[in-house]
């Protein structure tokens, strides 16, 4: 019971830190076909930005100027570097970000050095929510949580009840028909890019006060983050909820439970046997936790290649 | 005619001022295969720097043969087959011996391409010293005359910790074990479980996970909690040992922490007051250090030593004193000469005497037992914490047997 109740606290609030940065992404891929590659990078400047005025003058405002400051950069790169490589083709775009993520990793490597910085939250807010079976939990985890929740909310509601989302999703479906209505559909784009990059940042300010902050963050969340995205569905919000905390669930409860082959095979009374032979019988799922995320995406593409919510197009 | 018989002039002129320079001592090349880009360029560019500074030092007082030492840095690019790649590109380029030390995984790609090579090219040897690959097989079933290990092991680093630990009654009796899921981190788990018995501990329960990919490790430390141990033995690095001891501390959960890579750089800043009372075995604190090493490491690179970086300067000071051994007259350098003059070779260091075991070519280094404290001489990270000493334990009691797997094929 304990195991249960805590590997799915654990599981739920990795899950929506997960989906706090695959929104961005799914959300860009969605509207423009573009495979952001940098989009983890975004998440590492924000958590460097957050660092940065944290240090000099505040936290709160850290939160703040983070989001906003990469979120310019997003429109940037959209306005003045994708938009040029647009008419090429998908293939030269990812290229693009690709090259952009390596840049945007040496430059922090090259502003803020290799080791990680010391980027953490006030002291103030370094407490236990609740307790729960004797374990502290601690309140930023549950913050994290929070702010997820609160962008998801945020983002579904501007899409689907704003007039400025209404838009978002046609020129998503039918851009040459928004655009001879009237709409500025790559002012729509520039803005989705803007706004992908802005949540992404905002991730990157605050979990890096809980997660070290150091150059290799875009590489270690990027993969994790694209698994997100691809179970979910390319495109599909709700689908990256469910997926990132699905994501989450599983890799918390894997470690907890040490089934191996030669534990199932000990069913049918092969299981001395099997733990003889060794190598992948005696395997434990815990000890490959790490991989649950990738076996998903494996069995989910096997099944269901659009993803879990994502159209079939 | 006129303008090419001035050119033949010109070059037979030329060809024979040429072999005054030609006949020039065969300079010594080091190569640096390390990981210098990637996720651990950190401790790459570390073991980088402190070898060359002891090349520079070395330089300085005359080089080697008759020319100055060359060093030449490989990009491995974290990985072994970016470091198959160099090794081929550093025998191409003539290096003579071959530096590494960030990744047992690495060290064990290039420890077996420079045993396959100086099989096939007797003669023209390539020499390989580990300056930080701590995994056990390096000296066991893959030892080789041509390999040097001039860093610890998991048996030196946790019988080091259990035996400080429990003299200072901080170990208790029950251990859990944590590591990474390949070489090394199998060799730590087996290493406490080794100690068990000397250290007056049952071991309560073990887990190995994957290298550098858990972000999340509540779940890890939700075990640990059901396993209720008084300390957690892990040979975790970089991420793996942060994050275990910030969740750990985020749940409030009260253990103590035996590790061997605690005072990596960046590691203090990140843990703060949760890294206090946490041990480590290491082999160099500075707090122990009263000779005026740290302030010339300081002067020439900019930073007090620190992590990997004492070790590696220990290697290489080492190498140098095998060298001073040797004379090949300005001539060609027989690499099977400076490997023999190695194993016999032996420095003082701050931490103690260094020495080099013939069977298996592995240092018999000291070995030091450090805790993290508030308010040392020497504050790490931009922090008021640092290592406080515990133990310093000299060579020969901190060293391992010989492995039997160890074959080693010595030059006639």
């Amino acid at each position: 019971m304990e195991f249960l109740i805590i590997s799915t606290l654990n599981g739920v609030t990795y899950g929506l830190l997960l989906f706090m940065v695959s929104a961005g992404l799914t959300l860009i891929f969605g509207m423009m076909g573009v495979l952001n590659f940098a989009h983890a990078s975004f998440y590492m400047l924000g958590a460097y930005i957050a660092y940065t005025v944290t240090t000099t003058i505040n936290f709160w405002l850290g939160l703040l100027i983070a989001p906003i400051l990469v979120g310019l950069l997003g429109i940037f790169v959209e306005r003045n570097l994708l938009r040029r490589v647009h008419a090429y083709g998908h293939a030269h775009e990812l290229l693009l970000t690709f090259g952009l993520a390596f840049i945007f990793e040496e430059l922090i490597k090259l502003f803020y050095g290799d080791f990680p910085v010391n980027y953490s939250m006030p002291d103030y807010l370094r407490f236990p929510a609740f307790t729960i079976f004797g374990t502290d939990y601690p309140f930023y985890r549950v913050f994290i949580g929070l702010v997820a929740v609160g962008m998801f909310v945020t983002l579904y509601l501007l899409l689907s009840r704003t007039r400025a989302g209404l838009v978002v999703r046609a020129a998503e479906r039918l851009p040459t028909m928004a655009e001879s209505l009237g709409h500025n559909v790559p002012l729509v784009f520039m803005g989705v890019f803007g706004t992908g990059a802005a949540f992404a940042g905002l991730a990157g300010a605050v979990a890096g006060a809980f997660f070290p902050t150091n150059p290799n963050m875009a590489i270690e969340l990027g993969v994790i983050v694209f698994v997100v995205v691809v179970v979910g569905g390319l495109g599909s919000l709700e689908g990256s909820l469910v997926a990132s905390l699905l994501i989450g669930l599983f890799s918390s409860f894997a470690v907890g439970l040490d089934w191996s082959l030669a534990g199932l095979l000990s069913w049918v009374g092969l299981g001395d046997w099997a733990r003889s032979v060794g190598g992948l019988f005696t395997l434990t799922l815990s000890s490959i936790s790490g991989t649950v995320p990738f076996l998903l995406m494996l069995i989910v593409l096997l099944v269901r290649p659009a993803g879990l919510m994502g159209e079939r197009n | 005619m006129k303008s090419r018989s001035i050119g033949l002039a010109l070059g037979v002129a030329v060809a024979l001022g040429l072999p005054a320079e030609a006949v020039q001592a065969e300079a010594l090349k080091i190569g640096i295969i390390e990981s210098l880009s990637g996720t651990q360029t950190s401790t790459g560019r570390l073991f980088a720097a402190a070898a060359k500074f002891v090349v520079d030092d070395i330089n300085k007082n005359g080089g080697f043969n008759g020319s100055p030492i060359e060093v030449i840095e490989y990009d491995n690019a974290g990985g072994s087959t970016g470091a198959a790649d160099k090794f081929k590109q550093a025998v191409a380029d003539g290096v003579h011996i071959v530096l590494q030390g960030a990744s047992s995984a690495i060290a064990g790609q290039i420890t077996e391409d420079v045993r396959k090579h100086n099989i096939r090219n007797p003669g023209k040897e390539v020499m390989f010293i580990n300056l930080g690959a701590e995994a056990l097989e390096l000296t066991g079933d893959k030892c080789h005359f041509y390999h040097f290990r001039f860093t610890t092991t998991a048996p030196m680093r946790v019988n080091a910790l259990v035996n400080a630990m429990k003299k200072a009654g901080e170990l208790g009796t029950r251990v859990y074990a944590i590591n990474q899921n390949y070489s090394w981190g199998r060799d730590m788990e087996d290493a406490t479980k080794a100690a068990a018995k000397t250290g007056g501990y049952e071991v309560v329960a073990t887990v190995l996970h994957e290298v550098n990919k858990i972000q999340d490790f509540s779940p890890y430390v939700a075990k640990i909690k059901e396993a209720n141990p008084d300390t957690v033995v892990t040979g975790n690095w970089s991420n793996d040992l942060l994050l275990l001891m910030k969740a750990t501390g985020d749940a409030g959960l009260k253990v103590r922490f035996a590790t061997t890579f605690l005072d990596q750089v960046g590691n203090i800043a990140n843990a703060g007051e949760t890294a206090l009372g946490h041990y480590v075995a290491h082999p160099y604190n500075i707090e122990a250090d009263n000779t005026d090493f740290p302030q010339a490491y300081k002067a020439a690179t900019g930073h007090l030593p620190v992590y990997i970086e004492p070790q590696t300067v220990n290697a290489v000071r080492t190498l140098g004193q095998a060298l001073k051994s040797v004379d090949f007259g300005g001539g060609d350098i027989k690499v099977s000469e400076i490997a023999k003059a190695l194993e016999k070779a032996s420095i003082d260091t701050p931490m103690g005497k260094i020495t080099v075991r013939a069977e298996d070519h592995q240092a018999v280094i000291p070995v030091v037992v450090s805790k993290v404290i508030d308010n040392p001489k020497y504050p790490v990270d931009d922090t008021k914490f640092g290592f406080g000493v515990v133990e310093i334990i000299p060579g020969p009691d901190a060293i391992y047997p010989v492995q039997a797997s160890c074959k080693m094929e010595r030059p006639s």
